[in-house]
């Protein structure tokens, strides 16, 4: 990917706005991570076909959606750097389109595996706490760097499960903040996960993750 | 061309031996220094506050629900936090670019690669110990009875040398950006499916580090109270733990490019010893069976001395009748007493009443699926002098708070001690039997307007005293089921 390509394509050119895209997308490892996805929506399919108890199969979907929300992160370490940040003038769009992308694509694939048999919670489940894992991916991008994106959605799998577990063995973790154990129309749960998804996006769109000072970040 | 002069180099065989040990310590150094798992320490902490040390608290003191626990809780934290930091590691050299600079340097690869892993797993045993020692020392100075539990801890620190092999040869065999987060997660997905494929005491997939005991019981404070904490399923799990290790390292070397032909042939043989213990160990985990004390027994293991009661001295409440219970209950003794007093007053000195009220083992049989059916062991009362014993509310695998003890002391305990001495052996209970004991327990558990109702009315409205007499009198005839409702005062 050269310098121009990442500036500026010619007024235009959609080819070249479609070359710069693919540019970005496969220097973020994109086909990877959709493929990455992919396999997250067969394996949360396979799993779907066994019995669950009611804790097991609340926990399996979440588990999925960690995994999706921890690849989607996973995605915004840049090879480049600084020079891309000097250079890329359409970065913070191609940042916000990957990830919208990504989650989008993610969301379907997951709400897909889910179809025709009991995914606990149904689709509105999974969008609202993907969003809300995938805005924690991102957040924790942008402060921790692309390489360290994975430890804040498993930490948050983590107290996500627990919560689920004190419905069962109280006292509840009832906070919306821990939206994965509030139910799926629970308004106060999709306004914080939408709120730190928002956030997210935000971070990602406008800085990016955080360079690594003492390594060269992730490229492959 | 000319001859160079051979020089015979002086050697010093005890500095040549010393060398390869002094540089492995000093590159191990270098990596515990630079480790990516001393900057997870401060959030492992953190998770283990919330999700261990927090609801820990929330217990009594008692070792065997904090150990058995913790065993679960800590290892739901630590492992896909130590998968995760270990896949990062190994994949560092590709993630640099370096990996066919580094491998012309005189160690090979195998080598770097373990002292990578050591120091991961030096730092995830630093964490976890800490944590355990933290959780365990404030639980001994609540004053628990007997002594730590030392077994549900080796396991939990045994698994970390695993799961960070696991994620090490994730991370070295496909390093990607990708790996480590999808690793890291599938570590803790494997681990919960594990719990989920567990069916019945013969699971094979007991040998899970999750398993503290009978799978679904939960924290149970009814075991390993009365009897030894069973060594049977954890020295099964530290087999399986170090096979898997030893599997998973071994696997490190079996690449091209990990070392020299021998070096390769012992990675596998590694491999080969790795799988075969564990393999073995998750053999003898599907012989266990639920021991009438509670916990999974493997009979090529199990130790005849562990069914040995442990002594101990009963704590015993100021009551008319006393209320003994095992020392490691005591703290829950002034709410057993508080709940239980008043009908002990009324039972005190009736012919035939207890003069003791002991608190019992419990006895465990597995049923179907992961039900596991909680009894008392042996009779309810036993003669010279005629003593009661009887199971607490908690000894029924759930810990409960002080209120629901309270009101299933009441509601059950309290009725049985009740129907002990005037209910007699019949498991029918005759309608004065009824009334009385509605009367004594003050409940309203009888249909309203109905003659049993208003005997019981009748008789609750007597002082305590003219109840107390005439019970004295006429208990026996009550026991036998020859009082009739009318008969009642």
């Amino acid at each position: 990917m050269t310098a121009a390509a990442a500036g500026k394509p010619p007024a235009g050119s959609a080819h070249a706005g479609l070359r710069l895209a693919w540019l970005h997308l496969t220097s973020r490892r994109v086909p990877a991570a959709l493929a990455a996805i992919a396999v997250c929506a067969v394996a949360l399919r396979i799993a779907l076909h066994w019995q669950w108890n009611a804790y097991g199969a609340l926990q399996l979907p979440l588990i999925f959606e960690a995994g999706c929300a921890a690849v989607i992160a996973a995605t915004t370490a840049s090879p480049f750097g600084e020079p891309e940040r000097a250079t890329g003038r359409w970065l913070p769009l191609l940042r916000l389109g990957t990830a919208l992308t990504l989650t989008a694509a993610a969301a379907g694939a997951l709400v897909a595996a889910g179809t025709g048999a009991h995914l606990a919670g149904g689709a509105l489940d999974v969008l609202r706490n993907l969003a809300g894992l995938v805005g924690i991916g991102l957040l924790c991008a942008a402060l921790l760097g692309g390489a360290l994106t994975w430890t804040a959605p498993t930490a948050y799998l983590m107290i996500a499960i627990y919560a689920l577990y004190t419905q069962w063995h109280g006292p509840a973790l009832t906070t919306p903040w821990i939206w994965p154990a509030r139910p799926p129309h629970d308004i106060g749960a999709a306004l914080c996960a939408g709120l730190v998804f928002i956030t997210g996006m935000a971070a990602n769109a406008l800085c990016g993750a955080r360079d690594a000072t003492n390594e060269r970040p992730g490229s492959r | 061309m000319t001859a160079t002069p051979v020089t015979q180099v002086p050697t010093r065989p005890a500095r040549a031996r010393r060398v390869p040990l002094a540089a492995a310590g000093r590159l191990l150094r270098l990596e515990l220094r630079r480790n990516v798992m001393l900057w997870m320490l401060p959030i492992v902490a953190a998770l283990f506050w919330l999700i261990t040390y927090r609801p820990a608290m929330a217990y009594p003191p008692l070792w065997n629900v904090r150990a058995m626990t913790m065993q679960t809780t800590a290892l739901a934290i630590f492992v896909p936090t130590v998968v995760g930091v270990a896949a990062w590691l190994a994949s560092r050299e590709a993630r640099h670019g370096m990996t066919d600079l580094l491998s012309g340097t005189s160690r090979p690869r195998w080598a770097r690669q373990l002292a990578t892993w050591a120091a991961t797993t030096c730092w995830a045993l630093v964490a976890y110990l800490g944590c355990v020692a933290v959780l365990y020392a404030v639980t001994a100075r609540q004053g628990a009875w007997g002594g730590p539990l030392w077994w549900p801890a080796a396991v939990g620190a045994a698994s970390l040398p695993a799961f960070s092999a696991l994620g090490f040869a994730a991370g070295a065999l496909r390093p990607s950006r990708f790996t480590t987060p999808l690793v890291a997660v599938a570590a803790f997905l494997a681990l919960e499916l594990t719990a989920q494929f567990i069916h019945g005491d013969h699971s094979p997939w007991q040998v899970s580090p999750l398993v503290a005991g009978p799978w679904e019981n939960g924290a149970d404070p009814g075991v390993a109270t009365f009897y030894p904490y069973l060594p049977d399923l954890p020295i099964v799990q530290l087999i399986f733990l170090t096979g898997l290790t030893t599997a998973l390292l071994g696997v490190l070397g079996l690449p091209a490019g990990s070392g020299g032909r021998r070096l390769r042939r012992s990675a596998a043989a590694l491999t080969t010893a790795g799988l075969l213990a564990a393999i073995t160990a998750t053999t003898l985990a599907g012989t266990g069976r639920l021991d009438p004390r509670g916990m999974i027994a493997i009979p090529a293991l199990h130790n005849p001395a562990d069914n040995r009661p442990v002594p101990y001295t009963p704590v015993c409440s100021d009551t008319p009748i006393p209320i003994c219970v095992h020392p490691a209950y005591s703290v829950h003794l002034p709410t057993v007493t508080a709940a239980l007093e008043p009908v002990l007053s009324e039972l005190a000195g009736l012919p035939d009443a207890p003069v003791r009220i002991n608190q019992t083992a419990a006895t465990y049989r597995q049923e179907s699926g992961n039900g596991v059916s909680i009894s008392r062991a042996g009779p309810a009362m036993s003669d010279t002098p005629p003593t009661l014993h009887i199971l607490l509310p908690i000894q029924l695998a759930r810990p409960v708070a002080t209120d629901v003890l309270t009101a299933e002391l009441w509601t059950n305990t309290a009725r049985d001690i009740l129907y002990n001495v005037i209910g007699g052996d019949r498991r029918e209970k005759t309608e004065a039997q009824q009334a009385v004991a509605e009367a004594i327990l003050k409940t309203s558990t009888l249909p309203p307007g109905t003659r049993t109702a208003a005997a019981a009315q009748r008789f609750a409205a007597l002082s305590p005293a003219a109840r107390h007499a005439w019970l004295t009198s006429h208990v026996a005839a009550l026991r036998a089921g020859q009082i009739t409702l009318a008969e009642l005062p």
